[in-house]
């Protein structure tokens, strides 16, 4: 089953992503927009994951489920600026995963999640990580993500193992479950404070 | 928002004739007149057409004109700059190079290989996402890419592309038996679109909307629309047996049958067709001409000059088109060239289009203020 909301209204017509005025706030100080990209193995959990940060919602047995694969969210931090996450699905699919570039391209922000009851999705995990060292863009912000945390009886990846290959590749981790929202505002509050802030951030525009 | 763009767009022009914004036209005019002196260069134009979007905004919002405009204000006359611009700019740098036209022959003639058997099944796409009315108008969204000539209206193409197949997607996991996958759905069934479609120079269209679409609006959801077909061409151009759920020998047979199709077409109208240069490896610019064409051409460098219209097959349509484009850049530059000599007023050849008494109006308060200039 899938995960999902039965609340459409925000989908229906257009996803909160194109507005006029965005370009034009795009970069101040005070309100930061990041591309955030997903990767990892299909069935891992990012669209579910996706959908409770931005919508709340976690229905496996709901039978209207929405599975956007653009979806964007705003947040605020305690220092009162905004992040608001543009957040990109990638198709998991083998046959696609060359393609996989075009996507994290530009991208301020890698997701990269594994399931921890799938030993097989923690290796490809860390194939994203590679390839994302060799060929992202050096100051991206990489979060590894073990979701399902919540299966605890069919835990094939220890936590520390998570834990140390992040160490090892001076990532942050976190393990997260979107069925009970476990560490899902945590995860992106997280990576919203790791975020290179405007200071860092080359001025949007030379002015002429 | 759309309904009001051509609107907008002679709003733009209109303000443009104010003659208050003479300086406004004299950048603009210089900036285009510039373009004819080199060679085309994607990259570098793309450069210095995003650096001149970039510098007019600064000028605009600081122009008496637009004194107290809001936000959207400013964005609307640099929709209208944009498209401006690049309608004046767009036989310099659309499918500017030789191996442009070459790739989105190369891209559209395997497509057409393709559609000969390809099914949704080779893609794993859901029964319940196989919905042929969305699917055409998709395909017809992405087929209208060439009507226009401004990246915004290109892109536009792209989106409402995008957008059709958003809502199969929606209605698919409404209906309740299909669970949604995000993006494994989605690109499987942008791609299958893609090749339906076979939307005209597909690459070129990209490129020119990848480097001339004002940078500040190719982000968020427009962004990902256009990166996912990007990918699906990608997708398409690198695509073999192993690409799809389909037996590397029965893939193989497809495509040589589908190529042999194509060849028995091709020698039932063999004069001028270029269907059959696909898979070589080294035409240049001139050598996808076959030994009928090269008669025809009779060492002149525009070929159809000697040609009668019932020679002429679809196939012609390419290479017509890219020498009229080459004579009119010429044409184009000459008479800039001349402008400048300050010779005479005679003014180029605008388009037959609705917009060209403006833009030829335009012009001409361009070509005062660059006559008062020398
Ligand atoms: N128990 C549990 N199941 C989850 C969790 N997240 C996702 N799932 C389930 O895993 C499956 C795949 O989820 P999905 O978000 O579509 O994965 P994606 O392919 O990575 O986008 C669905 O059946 C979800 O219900 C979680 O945190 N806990
Ligand atoms: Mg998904």
């Amino acid at each position: 089953m899938g995960c999902g909301s039965s609340r459409l209204d925000r989908t229906s017509g257009r996803l909160n992503g194109l507005n006029n005025s965005e370009n034009a706030s795009a970069h101040d100080a005070k309100n930061l927009r990041v591309k955030l990209v997903l990767l990892g193995d299909s069935g891992v959990g990012k669209s579910c994951i996706v959908l409770r940060f931005v919508r709340g919602q976690f229905d496996p047995t709901s039978k209207v489920t929405v599975g956007a694969s653009f979806l964007s969210q705003t947040i605020a931090l305690q220092d009162s600026t905004t992040v608001k996450f543009e957040i990109w699905d990638t198709a998991g699919q083998e046959r696609y995963a060359a393609l996989a570039p075009l996507y994290y391209r530009g991208a301020g922000v890698a997701v990269i999640v594994y399931d921890i009851t799938s030993p097989e999705s923690f290796t490809k995990a860390q194939y994203w990580v590679k390839e994302l060292q060799k060929h992202g863009s050096p100051d991206i912000v990489m979060a590894l993500v073990g979701n399902k945390a919540d299966l605890h009886e069919k835990r094939e990846v220890p936590a520390q193992d998570g834990i140390d290959y992040a160490e090892k590749n001076g990532m942050f981790f976190i393990e997260t479950s979107a069925k009970t929202a476990d560490n899902i505002n945590e995860l992106f509050e997280e990576i919203a404070k790791r975020l290179p802030r405007p200071s860092q951030v080359q001025p949007s525009q030379p002015a002429s | 928002m759309e309904a009001n763009q051509s609107v907008t767009f002679y709003d733009f022009l209109d303000r443009m004739r104010n003659p208050a914004s003479l300086d406004l036209v004299r950048s603009i005019k210089s900036f285009i007149v510039s373009f004819s002196f080199y060679p085309a260069n994607p990259e570098n134009d793309g450069k210095k057409v995003q650096e001149f979007f970039l510098t007019m905004e600064t000028a605009i919002r600081d122009h008496p004109l637009w004194a107290g405009a809001t936000d959207e204000e400013i964005d609307s006359a640099m929709e209208g700059l944009e498209k401006y611009v690049m309608t004046k700019l767009f036989s310099r740098t659309f499918a500017s190079l030789p191996e442009d036209v070459k790739f989105d022959r190369e891209i559209s003639e395997k497509i057409c290989l393709l559609q000969a058997f390809l099914r949704p099944e080779h893609l794993d796409i859901p029964v319940a996402l196989q919905n042929e009315t969305s699917w055409l108008l998709a395909e017809k969204e992405l087929q209208k890419i060439n009507a226009f000539k401004a990246p915004r209206e290109k892109l536009l193409c792209i989106i409402n592309c995008c957008k059709v197949i958003n809502n199969l997607l929606l209605n698919a996991s409404m209906s309740g038996n299909h669970v949604p996958g995000g993006a494994d759905d989605f690109l499987p069934v942008i791609i299958y679109v893609t090749i339906k479609a076979n939307p005209p120079q597909l690459h070129s269209n990209l490129k020119f909307i990848q480097l001339y679409r004002r940078q500040a609006k190719l982000i968020s959801e427009a962004a990902y629309y256009l990166t996912n077909v990007v990918s699906a061409k990608s997708f398409i151009v690198d695509l073999n047996a192993k690409s799809l759920s389909i037996e590397e020998i029965e893939f193989e047979e497809s495509m040589q049958a589908a190529r042999l199709a194509n060849k028995a077409t091709l020698v039932e109208n063999p004069p001028t067709t270029f269907n059959t240069e696909v898979f070589r490896t080294d035409p240049g610019p001139s050598k996808f001409l076959d030994e009928k064409e090269t008669k025809l051409k009779g060492g002149s460098k525009y070929p159809y000059m000697d040609a009668e219209a019932g020679e002429l097959t679809v196939g012609d349509v390419e290479k017509l088109l890219s020498l009229y484009k080459d004579v009119v850049t010429r044409y184009t530059t000459l008479c800039s060239k001349v402008r400048h000599l300050s010779i005479s007023k005679t003014d180029c050849p605008a388009t037959s289009e609705g917009t060209s008494s403006l833009a030829t109006e335009l012009e001409e308060t361009c070509l005062d203020a660059n006559g008062k200039k020398e």
